[in-house]
């Protein structure tokens, strides 16, 4: 079975990735299995200076899935640098780098920062966080978050994608823009706004009020997206929303996505990741495939017949 | 920790609202008393998160068990279960609680299903030579939990209720400054830690530790969900340090390192 996939340039080992947030930057999981076992790990977002988090509660639970508000607490960019990327260093597998800020001046600030960086195979764009309050600012207009794919083009040579919301009425219109403005791929979903209500307390469990959905309840809308994405534009797309399964990557696969990530089923089992890439070979097998590139858009014929044309 | 696929041996039903899991495991555990498991049961529709929970008793190497008030789908799950039922549990997770170096008199205090990590620690306390005394509040009597068996272990018991319908009526903290203690330990519900902390900033003891309890998705350090306050976080870290991880840094802390 051949599971290497290539998505931006760079060719994974397998299509299997990590999802950002839901991982660290690989510290804890190398204490239960060996990463290199990973296509590709996409770290926590990266600021330009340390951040604090949201205030708890963070966390409320949800059928099928979890709310999350966070609020990206990361140790920054100088700790990133010194301490995080050395540890991934040592592994075999593909590190892409997720980035965000408060603005145009803090992303290019952390771009350039990884720029050059040996063992960084990728940027990610975190234009899509809910749970900050200027998370969001780029997603809501395409003009201006191809403005900023745009600067962020010149400042590196790195491949560069860009993490779309399911927040927007059209997540298409937004992934053609930035495609336009130079971006090399685009990975969807993140997570879903939602909210949890406590009823003794009399207010939303989550002290930010609203948090991001995960987990097998957005997978759908995962999906939806990403078949959209891959029908309607010409550059790659990696997939994530609800996946712990085999099955639930190749459905990705076969929707148009070229590599997948495996983000809020980590925290149900901890093992997933490598569980899925077995499972996966399987289901690609069972299916009749012979290759992930053979399953890439099985169910997208639109999508299939425009890398035909091309 | 690892990973580690369970099977229930036995289920007890200690208050109307509580259960008591005694499960066995595939290989031998050491958990630190302090330490605690993610328990997951059924297919994740209903509640796709796991529960964190102190181990409560141990009773052989592969054995112990889990107690908890059944309060929402996670622990309603958990709570169905029966004898031969199988589940998961991640762990040992966290630091436990410091053991002294030589005896000393030693205060447990313990509110409603807080009782369970303070069972394992007693033992070991007792082990050590030190003298244990185990303060137990709850609403009413019937929510006192882990009474006999603290006193199995030769710990002295006294209780504490809201209601007054057992032992002292009012918070179990008031029964803190009787037992002469040289170190206290508390697990239970928020207000009742910060009743401890307040002790011991009055008192001066600064052997004083709180195992906390908080919401969390993954146990082991990733999600970044269950932060607690620092109180002087590592000036190094910037604001990246405001916060520590219930998880990986605690679940138990001294009383002066966060702010509840």
């Amino acid at each position: 079975m051949e599971l290497a996939t290539e998505v931006a340039g760079i060719t994974f080992k397998n299509p299997v990735l990590t999802a950002s947030g839901t991982f660290g930057y690989g510290r804890e999981a190398a204490e239960l299995y060996d990463l290199s076992l990973l296509g590709g790990v996409m770290v926590k977002g990266v600021s330009r200076e340390p951040w604090s988090g949201n205030p708890p509660i963070r966390i409320a639970r949800a059928p099928g899935g979890m709310l999350n508000a966070i609020g990206l607490q990361n140790p920054g960019l100088e700790h990133f640098l010194t301490v995080d990327l050395p540890f991934l260093r040592d592994y075999d597998t593909k590190v892409i780098v997720n980035v965000v800020d408060h603005d145009e001046e803090g992303f290019l600030a952390v771009v350039r920062g990884v720029d050059g960086q040996r063992g960084v195979a990728a940027i990610e764009l975190n234009i899509s966080c809910p749970n900050v309050a200027d998370g969001l600012l780029f997603s809501q207009d395409p003009d201006r978050a191809a403005g900023l794919v745009a600067k962020v083009r010149q400042a590196t040579r790195l491949p560069l994608i860009v993490k779309i919301s399911p927040n927007v009425t059209d997540p298409v219109g937004l992934g053609r823009a930035c495609a336009q403005a130079g971006a090399d791929a685009l990975s969807a979903i993140n997570t879903v706004l939602g909210m949890a209500i406590d009823v003794e307390r009399r207010r939303p469990v989550i002290a930010n009020r609203t948090g991001g959905l995960s987990g097998p309840a957005v997978k759908p809308v995962g999906l939806r997206i990403v078949y959209d994405l891959a029908r309607a534009l010409d550059i790659p797309v990696i997939g994530m929303g609800g996946i712990e399964s085999g099955r639930d990557a190749l459905e990705y696969l076969m929707a148009g996505a070229r590599a997948v990530a495996v983000g809020t089923a980590v925290f149900r089992d901890p093992l997933a990741p490598p569980r899925i890439i077995g499972e996966l070979e399987r289901e690609l097998e069972a299916a009749g495939f012979a290759s992930v590139g053979e399953a890439w858009a099985a169910a997208n014929p639109d999508a299939r017949r425009r890398t035909q044309d091309a | 920790m690892r990973p580690q696929d369970v099977r229930v041996v036995e289920r007890l039903q200690p208050a109307p609202d509580c259960v008591e899991l005694v499960l066995e495991f595939p290989q031998d555990e050491e958990p630190e008393p302090g330490q605690f498991y993610m328990l997951s049961a059924g297919d994740g529709r209903d509640t796709y998160l796991p529960r964190p929970l102190s181990f409560f008793r141990t009773f052989s190497p592969r054995r112990m068990s889990f107690l908890f008030r059944v309060v929402g789908p996670g622990t309603a799950a958990l709570g169905r279960l029966r004898p031969r039922d199988r589940l998961q549990a991640m762990g040992p997770l966290g630091h436990g609680f410091p053991l002294p170096e030589r005896p000393l008199r030693a205060a447990l205090v313990g509110g409603g299903v807080g009782v369970p990590p303070l069972w394992s620690l007693g033992r070991a306390l007792r082990q050590r030579g030190c003298e244990v005394i185990a303060l137990i509040g709850a609403r009413t009597r019937f929510g006192l939990l882990g009474q006999a068996e603290l006193q199995g272990l030769g710990i002295e018991v006294r209780t504490a209720t809201d209601d007054g319908s057992r032992g002292h009526h009012g918070p179990v903290t008031d029964l803190l400054g009787e037992t002469g203690a040289d170190a206290v330990v508390a697990c239970g519900p928020e207000p009742m830690l910060r009743a401890v902390q307040a002790f011991a900033e009055r008192t001066r003891l600064q052997d004083t530790y709180l195992a906390l309890e908080a919401a969390m998705a993954c146990g082991y350090g990733v999600c970044l969900g269950c932060a607690v306050e620092r109180k002087s976080p590592d000036p190094e870290l910037g604001a990246y340090g405001t916060y520590a991880r219930v998880c990986r840094e605690g679940p138990v802390f001294r009383w002066d390192e966060v702010k509840l």
